[in-house]
């Protein structure tokens, strides 16, 4: 079956971008950019100044492949479904968080923080700012490639789970502890992956799973979510 | 579509060892639900939580570790060519705490990656992924295992869930006052929160033509299944229940049948105000004024997080073959709208089809229709 790439976004230490947005897409190692509102949301939004990073970083990649989409705007709730993959998830908001239940011996946990350390919260938090009510899930998979979770989206259109699906990855910078231990690149990247396209918008093209499971561009295999954004917006 | 079977169960919680002592505990009405000895609760609001007693680590390592080796202690061989699909939501928890205190741990540990290598070389599998979907992390993995099989992904699919009683989570609760002082009341007029707990489960599922191959027994099937997010809260649910109410009717279109067809309901109940309220007014939206029996395991075994929906669909099996639903415990005065549903007394079941759903923060449902099976 093929599905239809729509739409394109993405958080890097290179900048904010969307596939129709001009903007160059590069996920290289370096340190993301801090985010404001502003970037993300022309209207005010009383929700996204107190997230944390990682959340920023997940909902402001998926505003920005739902814009691309031309699916930012909704009026009804749609049975969209999100599913990321992580290597580190959460675990800066996690570290954030215990440091404040550990100088004062639990007398002073954060609950506003503690709200953020399930690696999923950023989806309830696109859920919510676009009505998406799909099914939600981070994965963890060996490698950062992003593979498994564009190949579950796949399938999901695919068996007739949903219609609309957003793929992609989720990571924050390593902890600087234990920067040694990890060698994440930070970035979120999210497409949209539609299984009945817009003949309005030209898309990006089709993606479809082979038989063996590996996930096909156009007909041509592609390793991950990485390599095949950088091959869509070469395209452009 | 292949059906899909559990051809082995396996449970680890406060309340014992194995899946036939949690059960013959949870009939029993018995709660594993007493004071902590693991960390300093004297200024958090309770002191309470669902534990496993020896779960002791060398120094430096997890708990999850002999968590996973007591859960699989005598579980049956997994066949080559598995897909391992694990579920939890703070995995090695415990070992970001130690490096925090700046006690001996494993910084690797916080990557669950490293969790699914440990596991990969324990079983032959051909691929490893956890799901984190919060308190709904193992029923989804239920789903997307049973969605591997019936679709011919796969033949075979082992789900591992588990999670741990961390001072971590037990600060988050208490900050937001929502952990029960007490014992939690799942669907109690008077209840006042949730009780934590740690615990594991296992589920090894097949094909119907591998399952006969390996001439496995068959515990049951895994009928339908349904996700949705509510997209309503990031740590409260939807007050009409629509994100669970979506979840169940995809779950009853997948397994083909209607709401009259459920047998009995393993509810998520974990006994906080607004999660219980919600599941009432879903299950009235789904069954009307049906007098169906109904039950939570969260007054005996706490809420397992990540481990929940495994564990329950264990339970929930052992339920069909037995036609018995165990008590719910810690309820005494049913909530409006939960008389005759839930009873601190076990109920009889009747029918083939038991639901079993699970809700969590981020606003994500779960829901998955065990069936009596034969091949």
């Amino acid at each position: 079956m093929d599905v239809a790439l729509s739409g394109i976004g993405w958080v890097t230490p290179s900048g904010i971008g969307w596939g129709g947005g001009g903007q160059r897409f590069d996920l290289t190692p370096g340190a993301l950019p801090v985010l404001t509102r502003k970037e993300v949301f022309p209207e005010p939004n009383q929700r996204f100044g107190r997230q944390s990073e990682y959340s920023k970083i997940g909902l402001a990649s998926i505003a920005f492949a739902l814009r691309d989409a031309g699916l930012e705007t909704w009026t009804e709730k749609r049975p969209v479904g999100i599913m990321a993959a992580s290597q580190l998830g959460c675990l800066t908001t996690d570290l954030d968080y215990f440091h404040t239940v550990l100088p004062q011996g639990g007398s002073l946990p954060s609950p506003n923080l503690f709200a953020y350390t399930l690696a999923n919260c950023f989806m309830g938090e696109a859920a919510i700012q676009f009505g998406l009510t799909g099914s939600t899930m981070v994965i963890n998979e060996a490698g950062q490639s992003g593979a498994a979770s564009l190949r579950m989206a796949l399938e999901s259109i695919a068996w007739g789970e949903h219609d609309t699906m957003l793929a992609g990855i989720c990571d924050l910078q390593a902890p600087v502890q234990f920067a040694e231990s990890f060698t994440t690149t930070p970035g979120a990247l999210f497409m949209v992956l539609s299984g009945q396209p817009s003949h309005q918008r030209p898309g990006y093209g089709a993606l479809s799973l082979a038989g063996n499971g590996s996930i096909l561009y156009n007909g041509k295999e592609a390793a991950g979510i990485v390599e095949l954004l950088h091959t869509c917006l070469s395209g452009r | 579509m292949n059906r899909v079977y559990v051809t082995a169960a396996a449970a680890l919680s406060g309340l014992g060892p194995d899946l036939e002592t949690l059960w013959q505990r949870l009939l029993a009405g018995e709660s594993a639900v007493r004071p902590i000895e693991r960390f300093a609760t004297d200024r958090y609001i309770t002191n309470n939580a669902s534990w496993i007693a020896g779960l002791e680590p060398e120094s430096g390592r997890s708990r999850i570790y002999p968590l996973l080796e007591l859960l699989l202690d005598g579980f049956p061989p997994v066949p080559a060519g598995t897909v391992l699909i694990t579920a939890t939501t703070k995995g090695c928890i415990d070992s970001m705490e130690q490096l925090q205190k700046g006690l001996a741990g494993d910084p690797h540990d916080l990557q669950v990656e490293h969790l699914l290598q440990w596991l990969g070389r324990k079983y032959p599998v051909s691929s490893a992924i956890n799901i984190n979907a919060a308190c709904a992390s193992s029923t989804i993995a239920v789903a997307r295992a049973a969605a591997l099989i019936a679709n011919g992904r796969c033949e075979s699919v082992l789900v591992l869930c588990m999670d741990l009683l961390s001072e971590f989570v037990f600060s988050g609760f208490s900050a937001l006052q929502g952990l029960a002082i007490n014992t939690c009341r799942p669907f109690d007029l008077n209840r006042n929160g949730l009780s934590l707990g740690e615990g594991g489960g296992a589920l090894l599922m097949m094909s119907g033509a591998l399952a006969r191959r390996e001439k496995r027994p068959l515990l049951g099937v895994i009928a339908g299944w349904g996700a949705a997010n509510d997209a309503t809260h990031i740590t409260a649910p939807a007050r009409d229940g629509c994100g669970l109410v979506q979840a169940v009717t995809q779950a009853l279109k997948k397994a083909g049948i209607g709401p009259d067809d459920i047998g009995a309901v393993s509810a998520h109940g974990t006994g906080t105000v607004y999660n219980d309220q919600m599941e009432l007014t879903a299950f009235k939206a789904l069954f009307g004024d049906r007098q169906l029996p109904m039950h939570s395991v969260k007054g005996a075994i706490g809420h397992t997080l990540g481990a929940a929906g495994g564990i329950e669909v264990a339970v929930g099996l052992r339920s069909l073959q037995s036609g018995v639903l165990p008590p719910t415990v810690g309820l005494t005065d049913p909530a409006p709208g939960a008389e005759g549903l839930f009873s601190n007394r076990e109920q009889q079941l009747t029918g083939d089809c038991l639901l079993t759903t699970n809700s969590g923060f981020g606003g994500v449902n779960a829901a998955l229709i065990l069936q009596r099976g034969e091949l």
